[in-house]
């Protein structure tokens, strides 16, 4: 990939295989049980064996380590592992990484995993208290003694201009809940199932940071997803319709930070997924106008909106007006999360939405897009990141 | 026993002010305060004369001079109740005139009111209210009492009270936890010796020129290495803000708070909080004013004020042991509470504290440090919050509430510590007191009248931190 030509990845992997636990708010098992338990399901569901896998791809952030896995999954040997960085913004890349290894011959069937007990163990949304003085905690280190502690607050700095530039409020996040709460409230794997929201409850749900409601942040979830990649040839093969990777791209935009991009332009946007867009479009060929359904990286509502204008769905400004009157819901104009997305379903780091986009292209969603042939699937915003456009075979 | 009977008797008849109003007292009040007003004194205009300053006048009526039986018994009869302690809880004084050296104060006073049993805070107690009427004459020039005229009404209000039982540690200023540390390197340590020294120092390329922050060892623009440190002018504009309700971590207070993200009249941004208002009063595009703020004995952060027009630039003092005993010893006030850590610890404080006349001075002082010294004073009023103990450091700031007619103003101070609001009032002055200040006035209104010399004098005089970008930060 480049940031300047089209790459040559399309079109020669698929993911073949998806699996996960249970999402919960307390798995009562360990995160490496969660790994291994939905690297099996991901393999049961693609036909494989852990005997065919030779390679693995996690997170830095995950705590179960490639090699452990492994052992614990009965894999054997590895010819291809890898993590990438970032926290949710590594999602779509695990399938990249895997895409491109498979692509190359390093490896010929690679899994892609992410599980933890977000919820029940350490959660992300308590707070920090102390960084090492590397680079990387001296990043995050300026906004903590003055109490950006969470990832609602560095998400709400970002929101809190976007609105203002636009002269918007902060009801337009409620269609963005809404939409995903529609959609979780038909999946039954979903933590929200069976219980949509109206803009009513989005408006009077208690402030978590303003302009942030509690409606407008995800849960923190314990479970793990996993999805099984390969050759698009094997995939042929193999029991599902494979949902071809035909283009994956990473993104970091100039004078990025990890989650606290404060001192760059004018906070209104999402360079870094402006990079992954670029390339996603550029690879493909293809373009807002040829996508059937989305799924954004949605661990807070504003990003929604943002991507949303990063991605050319509409201009720069217009995402509240494209999102309103069920506009990212199933039938409008662009349905978004359609598994109900993190607020709904649960927040899986991105991996869950990975396999909704795969569903999707095998028609199999609980809220079925009628013959979607192309989903774009995005990851972490507000980091550095990835995307992929996943397409139907052919 | 029945407090409330006490209500309307006088309690002082025919005082007198044991010292005639003398240029010693009113040094030791301008050093106790940090107080540099030239128009106390007579460094101002050539030919005139010093003044008193305002805020002491209560400082002239102490030493319990013609203080009534029945003021008197009224004590001892809530003392043998059992509420033995006694806090101040607020200053009302209006100033008919400035007091002038040579001058004799004479006064009279009566209980006010006396509440009903209250409970408070500090425990259960009785508020009495007292009101004084202060006249003076010329005693140096050869005038009589009978030529006293009226200088200012003076109401006090104190709370004697029985203490809470006390829960836990007591409530001092190292109580509580703290905020997060600072992540310090060798890239960023620049940064935080700057802070320690007062300055918000961003990095600019010696190569390209560009102004970055937060801090790096390489420029993003151009690549190279090569840069130097820069003070920011203090001058700023809220880019972005966020109010955070949860979670709430103890060290953050008890009510949701404000962070800002600022950008900098250089161009660089900054996240910080914006202090001395309401979470809610911040708004994006405001302008604001660099200030500093300690946190604990460690932490000391970069803090934005907000400015403008409206706005008194900030103002740090802090609370040392030396201007708490010497601001009551210049009000002549020897409570012990106020001068004996020993004695203070056995009436239930933690620590001596800050007694009213001190922070009335200080409220004073803030407030002329910004008119200037021609300005006439024409009331203080004060309340009292959370008391104010060694260690501390109270950060003042201020408003413009109403433009008058005559150059007439009224101000909102308010001074914060690290337990909240140590001192909430009103002062209303008068800046076109004299023809001179006609010149002054306009500044006024532009916000600008708190020049360098100002602050930077007080500093020198009493070794008092004001803040530095008080002075830094205005080109008027």
């Amino acid at each position: 990939m480049s940031l300047h030509r089209a790459d040559t990845l399309g079109g020669r992997a698929a993911v073949v295989g998806i699996g996960a636990t249970e999402f919960s708010k307390d798995s009562g098992r360990s995160e490496l049980k969660l790994a291994v338990e939905a690297v099996h399901a991901a393999l049961d569901d693609a036909g494989l064996t852990p005997a065919d896998v030779d390679g693995l791809v996690t997170f830095t952030m995950d705590t179960s380590p490639e090699i452990t896995v492994a052992q614990a999954a009965g894999i054997g040997e590895l010819s291809f592992f890898s993590r990438v960085h970032y926290g949710g913004g590594a999602a779509c890349a695990t399938v990249q990484q895997a895409a491109m290894a498979v692509a190359t011959g390093v490896a010929e069937v690679v899994v892609c995993y992410r599980a933890f007990n977000e919820r029940s163990g350490h959660r992300f949304g308590s707070g920090l208290q102390a960084r090492q003085p590397s680079a990387e905690g001296v990043s995050m280190g300026w906004t903590m003694p003055p109490g950006l502690l969470t990832p609602a607050s560095w998400v709400a700095l970002h929101a809190a201009r976007y609105l203002h530039t636009y002269g918007l409020s902060p009801d337009v996040f409620g269609p963005v809940a809404v939409a995903d709460r529609r959609h979780a409230a038909a999946n039954p794997a979903a933590y929200f199932y069976r219980r949509p929201i109206t803009l009513a409850d989005h408006a009077a749900s208690r402030w978590i940071v303003e302009p942030l409601r509690l409606l407008d942040c995800c849960q923190e979830t314990d479970g793990g997803q996993a999805l099984v990649v390969t050759s698009v040839e094997r995939a042929r093969d193999l029991r599902h319709a494979p949902a071809v990777v035909a283009a994956a791209a990473q993104g970091a935009g100039r004078a990025q930070e990890a989650m606290t991009s404060f001192y760059r332009d004018d906070l209104t946007g999402l360079p870094e997924l402006g990079v992954v867009a670029r390339q996603l479009w550029r690879s493909s060929g293809l373009g807002p106008g040829d996508v059937d359904t989305a799924v954004l990286y949605d661990h807070f509502t504003p990003f929604v909106l943002m991507q949303l204008e990063e991605f050319g769905f509409c201009g720069r400004g217009e995402a509240a007006a494209f999102a309103a009157d069920g506009g990212l819901e199933l039938g409008g104009r662009l349905p978004v999360n359609t598994h109900g997305g993190q607020l709904g379903e649960a927040y899986l780091h991105g991996m869950n939405g990975i396999a909704e986009g795969v569903r999707q292209l095998r028609g199999s969603s609980v809220n079925q897009v009628a013959e979607a042939k192309t989903v774009l699937v995005t990851a972490g915003t507000g980091v550095p990141t990835s995307g992929l456009v996943l397409t139907c075979d052919g | 026993m029945n407090p409330e009977a006490y209500q309307g008797l006088p309690s002082t008849v025919a005082g007198v002010g044991l010292d005639l109003v003398n240029a010693p007292m009113i040094r030791h009040w301008c050093e106790a305060m940090g107080d540099a007003n030239p128009a106390y004194t007579g460094a101002g205009p050539a030919g005139a004369e010093p003044i008193a300053p305002p805020a002491m006048l209560q400082a002239w009526t102490m030493g319990q001079s013609g203080r009534s039986a029945h003021f008197d018994a009224l004590m001892r009869e809530l003392d043998a109740a059992g509420y033995a302690s006694v806090v101040a809880t607020d200053c009302e004084q209006q100033y008919a005139r400035p007091l002038r050296i040579g001058e004799r104060v004479l006064f009279d006073s009566d209980i006010e009111s006396v509440s009903a049993k209250k409970r408070t805070a500090l425990g259960t107690g009785y508020f009495i209210t007292t009101r004084m009427d202060i006249r003076a004459y010329d005693e140096a020039a050869g005038e009589k009492p009978g030529d006293a005229t009226p200088v200012g009404s003076h109401r006090f209000r104190i709370l004697k009270f029985q203490p809470a039982e006390r829960s836990g540690r007591p409530q001092g200023v190292d109580a509580g936890p703290l905020r997060p540390r600072p992540v310090v390197n060798r890239d960023n340590a620049g940064y935080w010796e700057g802070v320690a020294a007062g300055e918000l120092r961003f990095q600019r390329c010696d190569d390209c020129g560009t102004a970055r922050f937060p801090w790096l060892p390489g420029c993003n623009a151009c690549g190279s290495a090569r840069w130097h440190p820069e003070a920011a002018s203090g001058a700023g504009e809220v880019y972005s803000k966020v109010v955070v309700h949860h979670p709430l971590p103890p060290a953050f207070g008890a009510e949701p708070y404000a962070v800002a993200l600022v950008e900098l009249a250089e161009g660089v941004r900054i996240v910080a909080n914006v202090v001395g208002t309401t979470a809610d009063a911040v708004a994006i595009g405001m302008p604001v004013r660099l200030g500093f703020r300690r946190y604990d004995d460690e932490l000391m952060l970069p803090v934005f004020h907000l400015a403008g027009p409206d706005r008194l630039p900030p103002l740090r003092v802090p609370v040392t042991r030396t201007l708490i005993v010497s601001g009551a010893i210049a009000s002549r006030d020897y409570q012990e509470v106020h001068h004996d850590a020993e004695l203070a610890r056995a009436k239930g404080a933690p620590d001596i504290f800050m007694n009213i006349l001190t922070s009335n001075g200080l409220v004073g002082r803030y407030v002329t440090d910004w008119t200037g010294p021609d300005v006439r004073v024409e009331s203080i009023a004060i309340r009292l919050g959370v008391p104010a103990y060694p260690g501390d450091e109270l950060q003042f700031s201020g408003e413009v509430t109403e433009r008058g007619e005559n150059g007439r103003l009224v101000l909102a101070i308010r001074g914060t510590g690290r337990l909240g609001v140590h001192v909430s009032g009103t002062v209303k002055v008068r800046v076109n007191a004299t023809d001179e200040a006609a010149g002054q006035a306009t500044d006024k209104a532009t916000g600008r009248a708190t020049d360098t010399a100002t602050g930077q004098a007080t500093d020198k005089a009493t070794g008092q931190a004001t803040d530095k970008a008080t002075g830094k930060g205005d080109p008027a």
